[in-house]
């Protein structure tokens, strides 16, 4: 607040000077961004040949599993992290989506544009529904409310499994926007990269806007908001539409990238990462849901690679990762998530400013 | 058909009962809800695999080894993750117990592997008929020794000097700390307890069933089976636990398997919606 | 021979704020009772929790000073040491266990005792403020203010301490209840020799019923004495006598 009334007579040489580095700086990312596909690809750079050790054992295709979930914790940070809406759901919206994708998809045919749109709008219905109770019960109680709704999503989704295909799930046809055919990883990557800054900034927006500021007052003091004249119970069944679309959305997206889905696809575990990305990245930072979703997607596949690159099965460690990769890389999160809750709640996010506060310190002292 | 469901609901439903009062316990002591019951239940059964196939202890030292082993894992718990986040943001306490159970699980896996394990104890396997049930010993035990200890922690709770003290911490940590309570002591305590009751249910579940961490599924229906009875009263979680072992009993034979989880989960909104303190709680009298 | 309790310049504060005590100190000889007064705000609460050791669960710590029991310095001692020290505590606030019975409530308070001795410490209690005997059974919650009062004097009394605090004794009760339990309390100090040092609000009660009294200000001792020095004294008169006569 005091920040817009005071004027800052400071800024203004500094401008110039500033504005073409922050330039050069979006540059280099976006080029960086662009060149990563072809770079996971390739695998090569300048005509070197890059080994998979190199690569950190990444593949695009993990890179775009990451980009999906990113559009999970971004849409559950703006739930938990910023309107204080604790949901163990969130997998449900994920099985909506690809439930209502596999309808008006696979059965009925019709194209991917509709698909989304179709997906979204039962993702907010869904998400309407499950936040209904929160008229009514608070705090854990609403938690519950979120975790039955699950279970009830996800029984619907086992019976229509069942009923109209089979043991081996729903399938999902290759997309096709307009024209452009979601046929190879490369396209997905573009496509997911451009929805999820899509989303990044309709939510960061959403937050700055009148409604959005009520949602953090909320969240802080209850109270506080009441006196803003908003009502927060519909700002807040708001907000969970708003997260279940995207949901939703990022369900049909996971759905088609593997181009099946089945009831299993969908569990609490499924749900309880979300919950442990955004704690990870930062609760209430859209910035760390990003970090949260790359973390939990990219450290797996390099910590087994570098399992794999140390000798394998040689010593009682190498063979212990070897054969227990999964457990190790579940047993590493988990202590992570510990760690943090404890020593930084503020997730990594929160670490960044300390470290830097920490090093100023001791570069002057 | 109906007496044989409700037969083996009951005795079901009596051990989540059991895990439910141990859920009840921790909740009440320390008003933490605790996700990680369901992987207590699992730690139980690994520790009874442990004591008895690995260990070769004779039954009554494997019963020693599991209790003293849950409890102990019970203060830890306490200790090392409850504690230091006390007062802290419900989401934090919540998923410290989420955090905890993957842990639990991965580190379970490590030691033991994934693949399940075949539990056999000296405990009556047989069955019998009696007015037309095909009655299974085992079954029959398990919740015969259940409502045992339930009764022995309601004993406990009730009229003991330390369960007073117990009582008076759970009611007001602060209060308690005045009239000169040692409450950590007192809430590690509830914690070795919810632990140990969650340990031998998952004795009995592991032999019912198979050893595998999917135990914690089974452990995990203590939360609905506490809310259905009612947060934070001890004999609303028995209730609770006794229901949802009906319900799914129920459930399983006349619709589908399937469908037993839905089912509970059906009751738990309604229960929700219409009288979020459920069954046997209490309105408000803790809340003034 | 060392004074029962003696504050010795305690400063405490808690977290980052100011001083909330500064440099107190006071004396509680045996089987006497003493008032601290002082308005909204001067540190009354915070010395008792300073004494019980309780600031750490409010966050706030024991900057410097001591506080001696017997000439025992147990400023760091943990809250139930100190209980089982004998230095028994009615909250502000009152704080009685609400779903407890009352006699679970009076039970709670005379844990610390050897088995032997709780029955008939009960007894006492209950001969005393013969109300909570009428309501044993009653969840304790369900009592009105002034029996929950009685209830969290009757609590710290099960302790058989030999030291009492008692933190705004007379807060929304009426009068005439403030006069029993001061009688009561009176009773406790001519036979079982309990010191008590009590928080009050109003003087007059405090002079009527006390031995001595200290004034706090800002976390400071602003004015001591025995009731007698007080209730002569001019400032005394114009700050505090003044105000409450004007009720
Ligand atoms: N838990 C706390 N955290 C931070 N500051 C506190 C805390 N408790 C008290 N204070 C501050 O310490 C100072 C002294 O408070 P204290 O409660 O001791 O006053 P008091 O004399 O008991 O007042 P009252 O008559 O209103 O009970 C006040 O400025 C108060 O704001
Ligand atoms: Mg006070």
């Amino acid at each position: 607040m005091s920040d817009l009334a005071t004027p800052k007579p400071a800024a203004a040489p500094a401008l110039p000077r500033a504005w073409p580095r922050r330039f050069i700086l979006w540059g280099l990312a976006l080029a960086a961004l662009a060149y990563l596909p072809v770079l996971l690809t390739e695998r090569m750079i300048f005509g070197i040949y890059l080994s998979n050790m190199t690569l950190l054992n990444l593949g695009l295709s993990q890179v775009n599993l990451m980009l999906i979930a990113m559009l999970g914790a971004l849409s559950l940070n703006y739930l938990t992290g910023c309107a204080g809406l604790i949901s163990i759901g969130h997998a449900a919206f994920y099985a909506t989506g690809a439930m209502s994708a596999a309808v008006i998809g696979t059965q009925l045919g019709l194209p991917f544009p509709l698909v989304l749109i179709g997906s979204a709008l039962a993702g907010a219905v869904m998400g309407v529904v499950a936040g209904l109770p929160s008229l009514r019960v608070q705090g854990l109680y609403f938690v519950l409310s979120t975790m039955a709704v699950h279970y009830l999503v996800a029984y619907v989704f086992l019976e229509y499994q069942f009923r109209v295909f089979d043991v081996v799930g729903v399938p999902f046809g290759t997309p096709s926007l307009f024209g452009f055919e979601l046929s190879t990883p490369m396209r997905w990557y573009f496509f997911l990269l451009a929805l999820v800054a899509l989303v990044y900034a309709g939510l960061s927006n959403s937050l700055r806007s009148r409604e959005g500021r009520a949602l953090l007052a909320m969240r802080d003091h209850e109270r506080a908001a009441t006196s803003l004249g908003v009502d927060v119970r519909i700002l807040r069944i708001k907000a969970f539409g708003l997260t279940s679309a995207i949901a939703a959305v990022a369900g049909t997206l996971y759905a088609h990238y593997l181009s099946n889905a089945t009831s299993e696809s969908f569990g609490i575990t499924f749900a309880i990462q979300f919950i442990a990305m955004i704690i990870i990245g930062g609760m209430g930072s859209l910035k760390g849901s990003l970090i949260g979703a790359a973390l939990w997607l990219l450290l797996p596949s390099i910590i087994t690679g570098f399992a794999a690159g140390f000798g394998g099965g040689s010593g009682i460690v190498g063979s212990m990762l070897g054969e227990h990769r999964a457990q190790f890389v579940q047993l590493i999160f988990g202590l992570l998530v510990v760690a943090l809750l404890i020593y930084a709640p503020g997730g990594l996010v929160s670490i960044g400013p300390k470290v830097r506060a920490l090093l100023g310190r001791w570069r002057k002292g | 058909m109906l007496g044989q469901v409700l037969f083996s609901g009951l005795a079901l439903g009596s051990i989540y009962g059991l895990v439910a009062l141990g859920f009840v316990v921790i909740l009440k002591a320390t008003d933490v809800f605790n996700f990680a019951q369901g992987m207590f239940v699992v730690c139980g059964a690994y520790l009874a695999v442990t004591a008895l196939s690995l260990l070769g202890l004779p039954f009554p030292l494997a019963i020693l080894f599991i209790i003293l082993g849950a409890a102990l894992m019970g203060m830890g718990v306490h200790a090392a993750l409850i504690r230091p986040l006390s007062g802290r943001p419900i989401l934090s306490i919540i998923m410290v117990t989420i955090a905890l159970s993957i842990v639990m699980r991965a580190g379970i896996e490590i030691l033991y592997g994934p693949a399940g394990r075949t539990l056999s104890t000296p405990l009556p396997s047989g069955g019998f008929l009696f007015a037309g049930l095909r009655i299974s010993q085992l079954h029959l035990t398990a919740a015969a020794v259940s409502w045992l200890c339930m009764l022995a922690f309601g004993l406990f709770f009730r009229f003991t000097s330390v369960g007073l003290l117990m009582r008076a911490a759970a009611d007001s940590h602060e209060a308690a700390t005045i009239a000169g309570v040692k409450v950590d002591a007192m809430n590690r305590l509830a914690w070795a307890i919810g632990f140990t009751l969650a340990a031998i249910g998952g004795l009995f579940l592991g032999q019912l069933q198979i050893v595998s961490t999917e135990l914690e599924t089974i452990g995990l229906l203590a939360l609905p089976a506490v809310v259905i009875g009612g947060m934070q009263s001890i004999p609303g979680a028995i209730l609770g636990g006794l229901l949802v072992g009906v319900i799914e009993q129920l459930a399983s034979t006349y619709i589908s398997p399937k469908s037993a989880d839905v089912m509970i989960y059906a009751l738990l909104l309604v229960i929700l919606l219409v009288r979020p303190w459920g069954l046997l709680g209490q309105k408000a009298i803790n809340r003034v | 021979m060392a004074s029962l309790l003696e504050v010795d310049g305690i400063s405490a504060s808690y977290g980052r704020m100011g001083l909330a005590l500064d440099r107190v100190s006071l004396t509680v000889e045996a089987g006497s009772i003493v008032a601290i007064l002082g308005a909204n705000g001067a540190g009354k609460t915070t010395l008792i929790r300073a004494i019980s050791g309780l600031l750490r669960l409010h966050g706030g710590a024991v900057a410097s000073g001591r506080t001696l029991l017997d000439g025992q310095d147990v400023t760091r001692f943990s809250p139930d040491r100190i209980v089982r020290l004998g230095v028994a505590q009615a909250p502000e606030g009152r704080m009685v266990f609400k779903t407890l019975s009352v006699e679970d409530n009076l039970a709670v308070g005379a844990a610390s005792l050897p088995r032997a001795r709780r029955g008939e410490r009960m007894d006492a209690i209950y001969h005393l403020f013969p109300r909570l005997a009428e309501r044993r059974g009653q969840a304790a919650g369900l009592m009105s203010g002034g029996e929950q009062q009685m209830l969290a004097v009757g609590r710290a009394l099960a302790a058989a301490p030999r030291l009492m605090l008692i933190d705004e004794l007379s807060l929304g009760l009426a009068p005439l209840i403030v006069k029993a339990i001061y009688e009561r309390l009176g009773e406790v100090v001519a036979t079982f020799g309990t010191a008590i040092l009590v928080v009050e609000q109003s003087a007059r009660i405090a002079l009527r019923y006390c031995d001595r009294a200290y004034v706090l200000e800002g976390g400071r001792v602003a004015l001591s004495g025995t009731a007698g020095e007080l209730s002569s004294d001019e400032r005394m008169r114009d700050l505090y006598l003044g105000a409450a006569a004007g009720h």
